[in-house]
């Protein structure tokens, strides 16, 4: 099970720390959804791997942002919190905006990154390839391009994972669509590409071939900046490729690690 | 009560089934395909005749804003309309509602332009400074909704610095930073002129107004029926806040329409206003909420998504005449009953300052200077008195007696 603790940063900062499973250290860098209560991915890895998931600023209270004011500032408060945790040499592991802030680290403080999985990262930008705009849609609909069927799953309509007040649940939503899009708004290219040369970890990228938010394509962009990075685009799952295919990522994340 | 003339700028030639095949007439309509610049020509040409014309039958402010990538708001620039109102007019006071302060670097840019305004009008300027909707500033000028609160704020507070203070300053600010901020010219009002804030239905703005003391305009297109909710509000901040509860410090938007009786006013009024409301009036639900744009506090008090609901209950829908009427969004018939209207608004709101819409949608220009003369002979001088127990503080007091008008010079005969 899931066990929360909060942990302090230098410099005053607080962040909260989700853990659960034995072996190997993993740090789990959440998506859209934050980290919740029932999260069948983290679940599956922690079978094998001890999961240290930090909740990204924002996610739980928007004035938690006001003083990272930019990607290098956000890439700097991981530094803190890895430091805090005391990790070097960290395996990361990131899904979408935690996949994001994962490479942006790994171009900011190589050094502390060893090995990377990149799951639906974004970050580059291709103007015949455009990312699509998450935030020109009523929030409501936000499901239908994240999600291959356009229906949320379990995972998110499971009432343990979401608060049951409708204003609540819809400021848990605002909080980290708000997290997201002080990063990357209105473009989520914010000078990653210059910097990914830096990075020295053993980088796997993985896709959803069918993600309609970041296209698939952008493996290739995440895969041939990254040097030595290797790619795994998996049929029949869309930007929540580790929720819907999450067997075969895990398989992925395993090999990855283990070779 | 004081009377602004208010034009928005629709574009008057958008396509009969514009709403079927454009998503947007904000942020995405495609120019090139829809907007017919020699048209255009006629069209801001009219609109400033309007203008001027509001000057001469007696309203106390004529009132531009800005929108962008908006076909019914073609002013991307309200403060070149004010110059060329400034030129024109010698009387009526420039309420400019006003420039979206986070979209200029720097905002000592604002207090140049407006300090221009007010020079060259000779102390007629209203400073107003919106934050910006999001269509305006996070989808067509690309600024973080996470943000633009805050850098709005700094920037206001810069702004009004700058015309306060006696001697050049060093800012270092979080989104701004100069070394020397000195901005040529001054206004000619002191310490600086009013400030009014266009807002919609955010809690913070309620205070931000009252603390500053900004006249906070609340301007919304469905009439004071439902806009009663949101000055409730407002009042409600002002007694929380222990400040005087003068009507003055509020202003409110209205479309009206005058005519001689309601079949008249059908006949004038029903075919600018649906195409006001069904076919100007439809904007992507997609561009309404960033993330970030508003506060939680305000997501979890509700009030901007009361807002949102009567703009829903609008969207998507073909209006007709009496459901425009029976909402409020248009008050329309003869002198009588548009005094009794907005007399209950009075009583209502205690908005001591009525901006009119008196143009919407695609009313021709003949309609437009009958119904700004009707309303200013005869319903005008009915509500003049509302509130005249309280001064007005918000308003302009520097205007020079003496203001020089444009006058041709004579090219000398050879």
């Amino acid at each position: 099970m899931l066990q929360r603790e909060f942990l302090e940063l230098s410099g005053g900062r607080q962040v909260q720390v989700h853990r659960a499973g034995q072996g190997p250290t993993v740090v789990w860098l959440h998506g859209p959804h934050g980290v919740r209560k029932n999260d069948p991915v983290i679940a599956e890895l922690a079978k094998h791997y001890s999961v240290v998931a930090p909740v990204a600023p924002g996610f739980n209270d928007v004035d938690e942002l006001d003083e990272i004011r930019d990607v290098h500032d956000l890439a700097l408060h991981y530094d803190d919190v890895l430091e805090a945790l005391k990790l070097d040499d960290v395996v990361l592991v990131g899904h979408s905006f935690g996949a994001m802030i994962a490479a942006e680290l790994a171009a900011h403080v190589p050094k502390r990154v060893a090995q990377m999985v990149l799951i639906s990262p974004f970050g580059l930008w291709r103007d015949d390839k455009p990312v699509a705009d998450l935030f020109a849609r009523p929030y409501a609909t936000i499901d239908r391009i994240l999600w291959r069927t356009g229906e949320p799953p379990a995972f998110v309509t499971d009432p343990a994972n979401f608060p049951n007040d409708p204003v609540e649940k819809a400021v848990s939503i605002v909080q980290a669509m708000t997290s997201v899009a002080k990063f990357i708004w209105p473009i989520p290219d914010k000078g990653l590409r210059r910097r990914l040369h830096r990075v020295s970890a053993k980088t796997l990228v993985v896709f959803g071939a069918d993600d309609a938010f970041v296209p698939a394509i952008y493996a290739d962009e995440f895969a041939g900046a990254i040097r030595g990075a290797r790619k795994a685009v998996i049929p029949d799952a869309a930007h929540m490729v580790p929720y819907e295919q999450t067997a075969k990522v895990i398989q992925l994340i395993e090999q990855h690690l283990g070779d | 009560m004081k009377f602004h003339w208010f034009h928005l700028m629709a574009y008057p030639y958008l396509p009969d089934d514009f709403k079927q095949r454009y998503p947007s007439v904000w942020v995405t309509p495609p120019a090139a395909e829809l907007y017919d610049p020699v048209k255009g020509h006629q069209v801001y040409n009219d609109y400033l005749d309007q203008l001027e014309f509001a000057e001469q039958c007696g309203y106390d402010g004529i009132c531009v804003n800005e929108h962008h990538q908006n076909g019914y708001g073609l002013m991307p620039s309200p403060n070149l309309m004010a110059a060329a109102l400034a030129r024109r007019t010698s009387k009526a006071k420039l309420v400019v509602l006003g420039n979206s302060v986070a979209l200029y670097d720097p905002p000592t840019r604002v207090a140049e332009e407006m300090a221009m305004l007010d020079v060259i009008s000779g102390g007629r300027l209203v400073a107003g400074f919106p934050v910006g909707t999001p269509m305006d500033t996070n989808y067509c000028y690309g600024a973080n909704p996470v943000t633009l609160r805050e850098k709005y704020r700094e920037g206001v507070e810069l702004i009004v610095r700058a015309w306060k203070e006696r001697q050049p300053f060093a800012f270092n600010g979080k989104y701004t930073q100069l070394r020397y901020v000195n901005p040529w010219p001054t206004p000619i009002q002191t310490p600086r002129p009013p400030v009014w804030i266009p807002g919609g239905g955010s809690i913070e703005t309620w205070e931000w107004c009252i603390k500053n003391d900004f006249v906070y305009a609340y301007l919304t297109y469905f009439g004071y029926m439902a806009g009663t909710a949101v000055i409730d509000g407002y009042w409600e901040t002002v007694e929380r806040l222990g400040a005087e509860p003068n009507p003055h410090r509020v202003a409110f938007l209205q479309f009206v329409g005058v005519a001689e009786n309601d079949a008249e006013a059908e006949r004038l009024y029903a075919e600018p206003a649906q195409y006001f409301y069904n076919r100007c009036f439809h904007i992507d639900p997609g561009f309404a909420g960033p993330p970030g744009y508003a506060s939680i506090a305000t997501i979890r008090k509700g009030v901007r998504s009361q807002v949102r609901d009567s703009a829903a209950q609008v969207q998507g829908k073909l209006l007709s005449w009496k459901e425009i009427l029976d909402r409020g969004c248009v008050i329309a018939g003869s002198p009588s009953t548009i005094v009794d209207r907005l007399n209950d608004m009075a009583d209502r709101m205690k908005v001591g300052h009525l901006m009119l819409l008196m143009h919407y949608g695609n009313m021709p220009h003949e309609t437009v200077l009958y119904n700004t003369t009707r309303f200013a002979r005869e319903v005008m001088p009915k509500l003049r008195h509302r509130f005249s127990e309280w001064e007005d503080k918000w308003w302009p007091k520097d205007t020079l007696p003496e203001i020089r008008k444009p006058a041709p010079i004579g090219v000398a005969a050879e």
